[in-house]
């Protein structure tokens, strides 16, 4: 025997009543009243946990039941059968499973999906978003006097775009990209790529280098960058990677969710730098130089960083130790040809 | 009238009743099955599926919440979350992207969400609680589109201008706005807190802040200091170890403070609205402990970073049984003759979009 809680759907008054099936019809019997409806007509929420199910009838009055088993009984002689997420959720194989293709699911997104996706992407962007994204980023450099007007002669200036865009580049032609000098205490000795492919070349770059080819060898590196759209590509990545983020732990806690998107961050910066140095290294051997110039910029730039005492981030990595050597070993193998 | 609800009891109106206590009933290990489940299905659908996942979410821990032997519900119906949260979407990307480069358009529709803040919060308790039901009885939010915009933009407006001596004051007269125009079926709920307690709750908390800066303060700046003139006896650079150190204790003196006076307010501000809000006649009591609320905040936020996350349904648990099981319902009469009101139809625009711009409703 099955009892229940029915509700009349109108008022808060508890009614304690029985349940039964006969024949096609469920009914519902209480101390002064009897309900006779088709089992069609019934709705039978889904299993969640070990909460008391609804069974909804159409007037808007439905039993509350806190005996699963029982109902289970009652459903199961009238054929009924869960939905199969409800199934899905209660056996253990299933649940295990989900666990793991969850897992498997959120690895792959990061290691493969989300660059990719951000890269395509990044590479379709819309010239008038690019522009006006770098355009934005300089102004507000410019504005908050991390950028300092350029102390670099004009004539010098345009002796390094022309040598620049005289490189020829493995794809074809020669770089397009806008050279822009500023000076910049804080940061020191650096070139950024933006993402409508305008290369800024701070003044210490220009400086601390032992000749010319070495400014080269940084300005393929951007030229690397802009390339392959990995301005752009980093910040759509970094917007998805918070997103999905958030939609995981954002149930549970916003400020939680913010924390591993930029730890996220660092793992792909590092790919997008080899990728850089890889194509800078190209570009320098189909221009007759040697690849090992790079390694030599970026030994100059970690020193004239540590004299500085600037950004001990770089000088420390063992990142940029790594890429020297990679860039040597390039450069000797060049040597040899 | 009597601003604590303590001063009500005189027991002329009502025969003295037992409290009814709220229970929560959930299980960790079972509401794992379900978030799973409904992770990997959003995940596959590429977030579609989430608007159903939420359903089954709300409808978990509304179902295992129990009072006087009987159970909520919610009715919210999947498509229409559904429609709200691709519309808050829009906004947040319209939003986001118009942030990014500014111009007079950023202007345009900062303004015009500002201004629609007011109504698509008015709209979101209203989508809250219409869908919210006890005993097959709905909840219903009757506050006007006029005194929201009142209460949000006039009094937060007063707010940022006193430099935020008014946000008390505004933030009690928000709950009044909530809650006075609250209704259980045909029953009316009303607030009775004054803004006093909340500047109280405000005071406090701005002086654990003060204190709390000043300890913080002086060990960084102390630990700075030991850091610097150790470089200078050795007439080099600072160690950078021992700056690191010194940032170390600044933040982590601040994650503790950040850990901590959040749910104090949150305990103090709940209990202090929840006591002084009436259903009717009946009464509810709210008692939540504040050091038990650091501790579940604190232990779930590490077990959570320990486990990549897994430990979230048990974490959902946790807090859902603290916080419910610290409300009581002091019945005035018999709680079995609340009626139902005629139904209304309502969407979910405006609880997607507060929730997109992270304004919790909740506390």
């Amino acid at each position: 025997m099955l009892t229940a809680d029915y509700m009349d759907g109108r008022s808060t008054r508890v009614r304690v009543v029985r349940l039964e099936v006969v024949g096609e019809d469920l009914v519902v019997t209480g101390e002064d009243f009897e309900v006779r409806v088709p089992f069609a007509d019934v709705k039978v929420d889904e299993r969640l946990g070990r909460a008391a199910r609804r069974l909804r009838f159409k007037d808007g009055a439905f039993c509350e039941v806190s005996d699963l088993c029982g109902l289970d009984a009652l459903l199961s002689s009238k054929a009924h059968r869960d939905g199969w997420v409800d199934r899905m959720q209660r056996q253990s194989q299933t649940v295990l499973l989900s666990i793991i293709a969850c897992a498997l699911l959120a690895v792959t997104g990061y290691k493969w999906g989300l660059p990719w996706a951000a890269a395509e992407a990044a590479a379709n962007m819309p010239a008038a978003i690019s522009d006006q994204l770098s355009a934005q980023a300089i102004h507000l450099l410019d504005d908050g006097k991390i950028f300092l007007p350029s102390g670099i002669a004009k004539d010098r200036q345009h002796a390094l775009s022309a040598t620049f865009h005289a490189l020829r580049l493995p794809e074809g032609g020669t770089s397009r990209a806008e050279l822009l000098f500023r000076r910049s205490p804080q940061l020191g000795a650096n070139a950024f790529s933006l993402p409508n492919g305008t290369i800024v070349v701070l003044d210490d770059l220009v400086t601390v280098m032992d000749d010319d080819r070495q400014i080269l060898a940084t300005l393929a590196h951007e030229e690397g960058h802009v390339h392959g759209h990995h301005g752009l590509q980093l910040l759509l990545q970094s917007s998805i990677a918070a997103t999905f983020l958030a939609l995981y732990i954002g149930d549970f806690s916003s400020v939680l969710a913010i924390a591993p998107a930029t730890l996220l961050q660092a793992r792909y910066s590092r790919d997008l730098e080899e990728q850089a140095d890889d194509y800078a290294a190209a570009v320098l051997e189909l221009n007759g130089m040697s690849p090992a110039l790079l390694a030599e910029a970026l030994k100059r730039l970690t020193e004239a960083h540590r004299e500085a005492a600037q950004a001990g981030y770089l000088s420390s990595h063992p990142a940029t130790d790594e890429r020297m050597r990679h860039l040597r070993a390039m450069g000797a193998s060049f040597g040899r040809k | 009238m009597n601003n604590s609800p303590e001063g009500e009891s005189r027991g002329s109106n009502s025969s003295t009743r037992a409290p009814e206590m709220v229970h929560f009933t959930g299980n960790g290990a079972e509401y794992f099955g379900i978030w799973i489940v409904n992770l990997l299905l959003t995940i596959v659908t590429l977030g579609i599926y989430s608007a159903w996942a939420k359903v089954r979410r709300l409808q978990y821990f509304y179902r295992h919440t129990e009072l006087a032997g009987s159970s909520f519900d919610f009715h919210g119906k999947p498509i229409k979350i559904l429609i709200g949260r691709a519309i808050a979407l829009a906004m947040l990307i319209a939003y986001n992207y118009s942030a990014r480069i500014p111009s007079l358009w950023t202007l345009v529709l900062v303004g015009g969400i500002a201004f629609a803040m007011p109504w698509l919060l008015r709209n979101s308790f209203r989508f809250r609680l219409y869908n919210t039901s006890w005993r097959g009885v709905r909840f219903h939010f009757r506050g006007s589109v006029a005194r929201a915009n009142r209460v949000f933009l006039l009094y937060g407006f007063l707010s940022i201008i006193t430099f935020y001596v008014m946000a008390p004051f505004m933030h009690q007269r928000v709950k009044a706005y909530q809650h006075d125009n609250s209704w259980f079926g045909q029953t009316q709920c009303s607030f009775h807190a004054r803004a006093g307690k909340f500047y109280k709750i405000y005071l406090i908390l701005l002086a654990a802040i003060v204190v709390f800066a000043f300890v913080v303060g002086f060990s960084g700046i102390g630990s700075g200091f030991i850091a610097l003139s150790q470089a200078q006896k050795h007439g080099g650079h600072p160690n950078p170890i021992a700056v690191l150190k010194a940032l170390g204790v600044l933040y982590g003196a601040l994650i503790l403070m950040g850990v901590s006076i959040g749910p104090v307010f949150h305990a103090l501000i709940t209990n202090l609205v929840w006591s002084n809000t009436r259903v009717g006649e009946h009464r509810i009591e709210c008692n939540m402990s504040p050091i038990g609320l650091i501790w579940i905040t604190v232990s779930n936020f590490a077990l959570v970073a320990l486990t990549l996350g897994l430990f979230i349904p048990w974490a959902m648990v946790r807090l859902a049984k603290f916080r419910l099981e610290a409300v009581r319902l002091i019945p005035a009469g018999d709680l079995q003759e609340f009626v139902d009101a005629e139904p209304d139809n309502i969407g979910a625009v405006g609880e997607e979009a507060a929730s997109a711009f992270d304004l919790d409703i909740s506390l």
